[in-house]
């Protein structure tokens, strides 16, 4: 028998759970508690636009656009095995449309969000 | 007799020539602190009904033939003790996820069925050449898949995993830690054919990591962790593939 494509699936899936795990709760602390916090408003501020410098520079965005990518396969990858746990397990080939392409859909708006920085 | 301290078993009962369904039957036995829940029910087979039907062997962790369900969970009965529940009642049910054949005994026939699939033993194209005398394996080697090793075969995994429960072509954990085992084993050669099973279909990829075959494992083998290192092998070999076709001589 042929062996499951699955192993390509598992592998995005594997590098997002690392993405989402490691990188997503540091973005979230210093986007969302690091920049803003301490000093006055004008302070925070100028931090702010420092660090949108950073992301307007192009490795930057690369480097974005992979952790978010693999961050949404993972998510996609998750959902797609719970329908299946939920008794969906018979249309595990179709889910891949919707988990998958959600994911690749989301790329696109995150690339397309990141181009506009 | 009257002072003697006691507690309750609920025994699942089914015996199909003559049951429509099965039914639990309450026992009084007596409590004994050094008892394990093996000990109750062969009081019980001894003293009272001599119908009750239950497997077990060697009393000490070692053939894994007397899994059940205590209180929902699996266990080995005869490690755990009557002290760890008394003087609530203990109902004991077969493991779950298996065929019932009659009380508390299973049908083994999938089990070893899926155990048989992954080629738990060693391959070597020079099987029967010992002109080069024994295959040496150094300590690191053997530490590559010594836990692994030490299952028993006893299936509490089997009945503490909720996917095992609703997909018949998911191996399950043991016997996808054996084939871990054996393709971890530096005198093996035969990773190829076993990946040939493993990587089918549900066969490991059914596997979500919830994880609970670890948490019930008697002789604290890993399974999760096999299957996650066995899937990563398997993904390795998929993206091989496009580097190195078959047939490429690499």
């Amino acid at each position: 028998m042929k062996r499951s494509d699955e192993a390509f699936w598992w592998a995005l899936f594997s590098a997002g759970g690392v993405m989402a795990a490691l990188f997503v709760p540091a973005f979230v602390l210093v986007t969302g508690f690091l920049l803003p916090a301490g000093g006055d408003g004008a302070v925070a501020a100028e931090r702010t636009t420092q660090f949108a410098a950073a992301v307007g520079w192009w490795p930057v965005k690369l480097a974005l656009l992979g952790v978010l990518a693999l961050s949404f396969v993972h998510c996609g990858h998750r959902i797609r095995h719970t329908l299946m746990d939920l008794g969906l397990r018979r249309y595990s080939g179709l889910l891949k449309v919707p988990c998958y392409g959600g994911a690749l859909a989301a790329t696109v708006w995150a690339a397309l969000l990141l181009w506009r920085v | 007799m009257s002072t003697e301290l006691t507690m309750t078993l609920e025994v699942f009962r089914y015996h199909p020539e003559t049951d429509h369904e099965p039914r639990f039957q309450a026992y009084e036995v007596p409590y004994d602190e050094d008892w394990v829940v093996l000990d109750a029910l062969n009081w019980i087979k001894d003293h009272v009904d001599g119908s009750l039907t239950h497997r077990w062997s060697c009393r000490m962790g070692v053939c894994g033939s007397c899994g059940m369900m205590v209180n929902g969970d699996p266990k080995l009965t005869c490690a755990v003790f009557l002290k760890d529940y008394y003087p609530r009642p203990i109902k004991v049910e077969p493991l779950v996820n298996f065929p019932v054949e009659r009380d508390l005994v299973v049908s083994l026939d999938g089990f070893m069925d899926k155990l048989e699939a992954v080629k738990p033993y060693i391959i070597r194209d020079d099987v029967n050449d010992t002109s080069g005398g024994e295959y040496l394996q150094s300590p690191a080697e053997l530490a590559q898949y010594k836990q692994y090793s030490m299952c028993i075969n006893c299936m509490l995994c089997y009945a503490a995993c909720p996917v095992a429960g609703h997909e018949d072509e998911f191996l399950g954990p043991a016997a996808l830690a054996l084939g871990h085992r054996y393709n971890k084993d530096s005198r093996d050669q035969g990773q190829a054919e076993r990946l040939d099973v493993m990587l089918v279909g549900e066969a490991i990829w059914g596997c979500t990591f919830v994880g609970e075959c670890t948490v019930v494992c008697p002789k604290h083998v890993d399974p999760a962790g096999a299957i996650q290192q066995a899937k990563a092998v398997g993904a390795q070999e998929f993206f091989k593939r496009f580097v190195a076709p078959k047939g490429a001589g690499v």
